[in-house]
């Protein structure tokens, strides 16, 4: 994958998940994050840190960035979210925009 | 998580929540972003590259700051962090203004327009940065949404600025008047300025720039045109005024808000046209007149499309060319030199509605009230000469006779569209009627019409415009013609054999009623003719009973084989009177006029006409009369002219025409018209009084104007005549009561 169609999302104890920037931007902040007119350091590297979220959290998160993309292409499927990750998962939404 | 209308559901609270302990939390983090946002400013201004601000920053990225921000709203600090970016954005847009009110002269516009692009720049970065902000805190708390706080700062300290705003209004409007004046100017940075106040919003774009522009825009028009008035010719005017409109149409294209091109092209058609609309039309050797005159279509359809534009500015030319073309009608229609030969005064007619057709349909948008106006005009001038019926009449039979000879079947319909067009204008219908069916009797009778097709066609086309009645006597001399000649047929298969060599007979019975016959007295036909007719009288009465035959001679022709003094033989085509002149010819040498009109008994003025064209005639001479004069006195005496040459063998020998009717003929045309029209107009009345029964006069006098319009235009004192003699005689009576009423008697 080219670098410039990835997104390097790191978490608070430094996992680096490389996804599509199509999935990434699923999140209203990562868009604007990669698209704001000032060429911010994110744009700029093409990775992004998140030193308030978990190495798993930020791993269902991407599941979902994907799981959203088909879900919108007309594929209906259920996402699963093991209960005891679901506040935090919310609390992430918001800061995400997602 | 799976979608963002769950989450709105139910309030959350922060995201790892940590106890915020450190009471200096808010101001150390506002610091941050405060930072973060002059860093913005700076690096955008300086065209830093911002990976070296995001070193010197000490680490600082989207994430962090959108963080930040995140959780100074989270923990309630909004109202800190939205009062921050206000003063903060507010000091930076200070400095900016200081340096637009810098820049030196042409460099200010540009110095704006970059500063304009930073700060936009600048803004969306801020914005998204405090997304979060914008998201949550604005909405509940009823600020104004980051991007439009920047907008609104930038308008109050930028645009709104003492030192900036006439600054500005000023430069923008030199430059428009720099371009008026056809030189070229920035249009990209005009566009880019103007779009900047349109992004401020609709009140800031009209009150600092559209309101002013208008106005010196009018001021600007108004010395140009008045200058322009004074020096060119309407044309020259009208091809600047386009101009100029085409210039500011263009310029709204090209940088300025679509919504202001009304309003400029408005400011120009008020002070370049509608100002000096009726100056322009009337203008001296170039105005409206002049440009009819000289079929100027392009200057016309200019003014037009112009004219058009401003209120009153149509109606204006079409007074103007309504009222030129009433003038110049009246002069045709009464020039007492054009009225000599109709032919060429309907011929004039045609021209004159041709130029004006031709101009509505290329000048004028082949403009509906236009045409009105032309057929309006039309109207009221051809029925100022109350001869026109007439003319229009001579004018078909010309063209019937002998002037669609060898015209193709489309031409000939064109013409006669176009008669029937003049047709239509006429008020008097029914005159033209009766001059038609004087026409089209002698064109019958003397088989002198050049084509049926035509004939025919014009009748159908008289019967689509005025209906049945006004052409059944028409076609009724046409089915006469048919049966007369099946009749003389009939007659020569049956008495064929005993009648010989004599001479043919060819009898048109005519209906009466039918034909425009006059009364006339029978001349006395020679012997050898008289006897055939009167074989032919009872022949025909034998097979048709009951019916009554009466001899027209006034309306006859005959060919003659003669031969003269050197044995020269021709043949003479001429009336039934010239032929009963000549025969007697045959048994005498020399006959006084005295003995002529003796044993003819051709009445003298029909005589008079006659012999003057059997005798006075250069080249169809065949009589000789003494003495030799142009005249025919009650004295002359008369031989045959043995020296009679021709270069043909048939010969015609035309009575001296009646062209033009003369003066005491059409009196009595006239008469019999007026004579005509009484029982039209009785019938009339009854038939509106048999459905209303009870009717004021007034309203009777407009019913039969209205009945009768298709055919003639009748005179209100003759309907009150008309009333009255049927009061007279029963049809109707005055209401006891109310003496204006009228009751219908059953």
């Amino acid at each position: 994958m080219r670098r410039e169609e990835t997104v390097k999302l790191i978490s608070a104890e430094g996992f680096e998940f490389v996804i599509d920037k199509k999935a990434a931007m699923v999140s209203q902040t990562i868009r604007n994050m990669l698209t704001s007119p000032g060429s911010f350091a994110e744009t700029e590297h093409g990775e992004v840190t998140f030193p308030e979220i978990s190495t798993t959290i930020l791993e269902k998160i991407c599941q979902y960035f994907y799981w959203s993309l088909q879900y919108a292409s007309g594929k209906e499927t259920e996402f699963h979210i093991e209960p005891e990750l679901s506040l935090e998962l919310m609390m992430a939404a918001n800061y995400l925009h997602t | 998580m799976s979608n963002n209308q769950k989450k709105r559901n139910f309030q959350i609270e922060a995201f790892k929540p940590k106890e915020v302990v450190d009471p200096k939390y808010a101001e150390k983090t506002w610091k941050i972003l405060e930072n973060a946002i002059h860093e913005i400013y700076n690096h955008i201004a300086g065209g830093l590259n911002l990976e070296e601000l995001y070193h010197n920053a000490g680490g600082l990225n989207f994430e962090e700051l959108y963080r930040n921000a995140y959780n100074m709203v989270l923990h309630k600090f909004g109202e800190k962090l939205y009062s921050g970016l206000v003063s903060t954005m507010t000091l930076h847009l200070k400095e900016i203004s200081k340096s637009i009110e810098a820049a030196q002269g042409g460099l200010f516009l540009e110095e704006l327009n970059r500063k304009w692009t930073d700060h936009n720049k600048a803004l969306q970065m801020i914005r998204d940065i405090l997304m979060y902000m914008d998201r949550t805190f604005i909405p509940s708390n009823h600020k104004t949404p980051v991007h439009e706080l920047g907008l609104n700062l930038w308008r109050d300290n930028i645009i709104h600025s003492s030192k900036i705003q006439m600054r500005l209004l000023n430069t923008l409007l030199e430059l428009i008047l720099i371009e008026r004046t056809g030189e070229v100017i920035n249009r990209g940075l005009m566009r880019n300025i103007i779009k900047m106040l349109m992004d401020l919003g609709p009140s800031v774009y009209q009150e600092d720039f559209e309101k002013p522009f208008l106005e010196v825009s009018a001021d600007f028009y108004r010395v140009e045109s008045q200058k322009f008035i004074e020096s060119c010719d309407c044309g020259d005017y009208l091809k600047k005024a386009e101009r100029r409109l085409n210039e500011e149409i263009e310029r709204v294209s090209h940088y300025l808000d679509a919504k202001s091109e009304a309003k400029i092209t408005n400011v120009v058609e008020k002070e370049m046209i509608a100002n000096h609309m009726l100056r322009l039309v009337h203008m001296e050797n170039s105005g409206l007149v002049n440009m009819l005159l000289d079929d100027k279509y392009e200057d016309l359809g200019r003014m037009y499309n112009l004219f058009r534009r401003v209120p009153n500015g149509l109606s204006t030319i079409r007074d103007v060319m309504t009222s030129h073309i009433r003038d110049t009608g009246k002069q045709l229609v009464t020039d007492p030199e054009r009225l000599k030969d109709p032919v060429e005064f309907v011929q004039c007619l045609l021209d004159e509605k041709d130029k004006y057709d031709k101009i509505i349909s290329l000048a004028f948008n082949n403009d509906k009230t236009f045409q009105n106006a032309l057929n309006s005009s039309f109207e009221f001038f051809i029925n100022l000469n109350s001869r026109s019926p007439e003319f229009i009449s001579l004018f078909v039979d010309d063209k019937l006779r002998k002037g669609l000879k060898g015209v193709s079947e489309e031409d000939v319909e064109i013409v006669l569209d176009k008669v029937m067009m003049l047709f239509r204008y006429l008020q008097e219908k029914d005159v033209f009627e009766k001059y038609y069916k004087q026409h089209l009797a002698k064109r019958l009778l003397s088989g002198k019409t050049v084509s049926d097709d035509a004939e025919r066609s014009l009748i159908v086309k008289l019967k689509t415009e005025c209906g049945y009645q006004f052409t059944s006597k028409l076609e009724g001399m046409f089915t006469d013609m048919k049966t007369s000649q099946d009749t003389m047929q009939g007659f020569y298969t049956s008495h064929g054999a005993e009648l010989g060599d004599g001479p043919t007979l060819a009898v048109q019975v005519l209906t009466t009623g039918s034909w425009p016959t006059q009364p006339s007295v029978t001349c006395n036909l020679p012997a050898e003719m008289s006897a055939l007719c009167e074989k032919f009288r009872s022949y025909y009465l034998g097979t048709h009973t009951g019916r009554r035959l009466s001899w027209q001679t006034n309306m006859g022709t005959a060919d003659l084989k003669a031969t003269f003094g050197k044995g020269q033989k021709h043949e003479l085509n001429v009336s039934t009177y010239q032929m009963c002149v000549l025969m007697l010819f045959n048994n005498a040498e020399r006959l006084s006029y005295k003995e002529i009109e003796q044993a003819t008994e051709i009445p003298s003025p029909d005589l008079k006409r006659c012999l003057q064209s059997l005798a006075c005639v250069k080249g169809k001479n065949v009589l000789r009369k003494e003495p030799m004069s142009k005249d025919i006195g009650e004295d002359d005496v008369f031989l045959v002219n043995d020296k009679f040459t021709s270069k043909f063998y048939k010969v015609k020998i035309g009575t001296v025409v009646a062209q033009k009717e003369s003066e005491p003929e059409k009196q009595e045309t006239r008469q019999r018209v007026e004579e005509d029209r009484k029982p039209q107009i009785e019938a009339a009345i009854v038939r509106i009084m048999k459905s209303r029964r009870v009717l004021d006069h007034n309203n009777i006098i407009a019913e039969v104007t209205k009945q009768l319009q298709s055919r003639f235009l009748a005179n209100p004192g003759e309907i009150k005549k008309r009333i009255e003699s049927l009061i007279e005689r029963d049809f109707l009576e005055r209401d006891n009561a109310d003496r204006r009423l009228y009751r219908y008697l059953a």
